[in-house]
């Protein structure tokens, strides 16, 4: 159990820089989710935190301590490595119960951790095989067994479950919630998966290209990202982006989108009011569930139905672009037809064209 | 008429292609067997039937003689046999207890310019072996090792070292690092993590390796002519000691090989089945 630190961490490989200014701060139990797109950095942080690698510059702390000249069995760390790294010349058995044959644990001792291990991740009946002789699903699950064989300080995981079919995906994802809960072990979780992301997660750091975009937890990073990136990377369906015109009328400000007009609430953009010139330009966002079909407003025309069970998404065409309605259950509605949008302007979501930040409503 | 061509030539291409590889592989066994195969032959003629023109080789003509009389007589051979062992196991053993270290220092941990090191110690091999005769020898001299063991495991040690580095680092490059990082994290320092992890699954590549330097050293030829008299002669020495100054006792001569050249047969087949199993398990497989 520890409190992790990392105080602007850079890495490069030569020319290629991984890991830009990164800062993030860790607190004693905490289960926090590395999230970000195939190749933005995550599995090189985790290995700077691990003592795998070492950073161009910066410092990791642990417990206050600055580590960065430890090995990982000096940080006490176990880790989930993405790709398995399983010791081919030993048997199921024999690679989780490494690390503890390495601490000098008694033979019978270690049989029998190994064993509860196994029998948790469903690997009872493997023990004896070598990892050759095994699926992906199940390498991964001896991957996920050997770090958790012991309990370290921090727990490390590497998309520990990218290569499990979907309800052992779901059930593993509970086990770890759950292991975190029970033990209360700092846990760093990587994943591309957002779904996955929120659901394990005190708090989340949304990576991209090496930078950490924003770290909250998971309602901050849905409700209120900081950015125009992490609006799109989280929540599905995506959200959909537009070019607004900010229209003023004394206190009152309004986006002009095409020939559609969305007033905004005064009170919620006082900033939007005051600091903007009339005319500038933004880009505005809007999630799913704050577009409901009315019969009055924007006019748009239905494209396409989407049943996912508890709800629809309605993907419609209107002046502005496409934008996506999520209603509640299997919506009757038809392909074709024309209807029109109640955009709920307390969650519209505006972002400064450049740079990409949030226009902050409060 | 041309389309039911094209169909046969469809047909008949991956069936020609086939045949092409049997018969390659064919025509490189015989290339490969046969003078083993005239090795033995000759050396279960006798001497008579072999200077024949043609020679004589039908069964009619076998005989053990040869090997009743190698054997009986030649107490040289045994000896030889002896010394040509210790001398090759030596070699061996100390070749791969330094080299594999090594190999795995100049492949994983950060000696500077590594690549550069490997090569220096490749370039060592080039020079012809005329060259370096006469100052090892007088080396070996100053320090009274003619004619022991001793000197040629030193000077083959020297010859085999740095191939040893070289096939053992090649492959321990091509290692994933993921298991090595794994065995950190497991707890292993670099020793353990060498000992534990690399060297187990290093085991096709550490066979190659017995078998060059045993090979390497039951063979040698020149310098084993050079550093020893007799109390150290070597199996080839004794071998071509067969061709005398005035006849050469073909036969014997070639029973001699036979019997010399079993040892090696059966270390490269047991160590075959080693070096083929462990690449056929998938031993690096994820
Ligand atoms: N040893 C290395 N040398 C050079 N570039 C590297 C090295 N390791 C990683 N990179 C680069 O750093 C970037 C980030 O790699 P990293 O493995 O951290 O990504 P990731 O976020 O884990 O991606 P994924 O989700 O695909 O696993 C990639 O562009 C990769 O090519
Ligand atoms: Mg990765």
């Amino acid at each position: 159990m520890a409190h992790v630190e990392l105080q602007g961490i850079s890495k490069s490989y030569g020319h290629v820089v991984v890991c830009r200014d990164v800062n993030l701060e860790i607190e004693q139990g905490e289960f926090v989710t590395l999230l970000g797109p195939s190749g933005c950095g995550k599995t090189t942080t985790l290995n700077l935190i691990a003592g795998l690698d070492d950073p161009s510059s910066g410092d990791i702390r642990m417990e206050g301590r600055r580590v960065n000249a430890l090995s990982p069995v000096q940080r006490d760390v176990a880790m989930v490595f993405q790709n398995y790294a399983l010791y081919p010349h030993m048997t199921v058995a024999e690679n989780i119960g490494f690390t503890l044959r390495l601490r000098g644990i008694r033979k019978a001792a270690i049989r029998a951790r190994v064993e509860e291990v196994a029998a948790s991740l469903e690997l009872g009946d493997l023990l004896g095989r070598l990892p050759a002789q095994l699926s992906g699903g199940q390498q991964q699950r001896v991957a996920i067994g050997r770090a958790l064989v012991r309990e370290p300080k921090v727990f490390l995981f590497d998309e520990p479950f990218s290569n499990l079919d979907a309800a052992l995906r779901l059930r593993m994802r509970a086990e770890v919630k759950e292991l975190h809960q029970r033990l209360g072990v700092t846990s760093i979780f990587v994943t591309h998966d957002q779904e996955e992301a929120m659901s394990v997660s005190d708090r989340i750091a949304v990576m991209h290209h090496g930078r950490v975009e924003q770290f909250g937890t998971p309602e901050e990073i849905y409700a209120s990202p900081a950015t125009r990136y992490v609006a799109t990377f989280i929540g599905s369906p995506q959200i959909e982006l537009f070019t607004a015109v900010i229209e003023r009328n004394g206190d009152e400000a309004a986006l002009r989108i095409g020939p559609a007009r969305i007033d905004l609430p005064a009170e919620s953009y006082p900033g939007l009011a005051e600091g903007s010139a009339e005319g500038s330009k933004v880009e505005v966002g809007i999630r799913a569930e704050h577009v409901a079909l009315a019969d009055r407003g924007i006019a748009a025309t239905v494209r396409l139905v989407q049943p996912v069970g508890p709800s629809t998404h309605v993907t419609l065409d209107w002046e502005g672009g496409t934008i996506v309605a999520r209603l509640n259950g299997f919506a009757r509605v038809e392909r074709g037809s024309r209807v029109h949008l109640d955009l709920d302007t307390r969650h519209l979501l505006l972002f400064d064209r450049k740079t990409g930040q949030r226009i902050a409503a409060h | 008429m041309s389309a039911l061509r094209g169909r046969l030539g469809a047909r008949l291409g991956p069936w020609l292609c086939d045949a092409g590889v049997i018969v390659a592989i064919g025509v490189f066994v015989v290339w490969s067997i046969a003078p083993l195969v005239w090795l033995v032959l000759s050396s279960i003629l006798p001497q008579l039937s072999l200077i024949a023109r043609p020679p004589q080789i039908s069964p009619v003509h076998w005989t053990l003689d040869n090997y009743v009389t190698v054997i009986g007589s030649a107490a040289a051979l045994g000896q030889g046999m002896l010394n040509s062992f210790i001398v090759a196991s030596f070699t061996t053993a100390v070749a791969l207890a330094l080299g594999a270290p090594a190999a795995y220092a100049l492949a994983r941990l950060s000696v500077p310019r590594s690549d550069a090191v490997v090569l220096l110690i490749l370039a060592t091999q080039m020079l012809p072996a005329i060259a370096i005769a006469i100052p090892l020898f007088i080396v070996i001299a100053r320090f009274g090792l003619i004619d022991t063991r001793l000197a040629l495991i030193i000077v083959y040690l020297s010859f085999n070292l740095p191939i040893v580095i070289w096939i053992l680092r090649g492959f321990f490059l091509g290692i994933p690092v993921g298991l090595e990082r794994a065995a950190a994290v497991d707890g292993a320092g670099v020793i353990r993590t060498f000992w534990m992890i690399v060297l187990p699954i290093s085991v096709p590549p550490l066979c190659a390796a017995v078998v060059f330097a045993f090979i390497e050293s039951w063979n040698e030829f020149f310098f084993a002519l050079i550093l020893t008299r007799q109390n150290a002669e070597t199996v080839p020495l004794v071998i071509a000691a067969f061709a005398g100054q005035y006849q050469t006792v073909f036969g014997q001569m070639m029973a001699a090989a036979v019997i010399s050249i079993a040892p090696v047969i059966l270390l490269a087949i047991l160590s075959r089945n080693h070096i083929v199993r462990g690449f056929a398990e998938g031993m690096l497989k994820g």
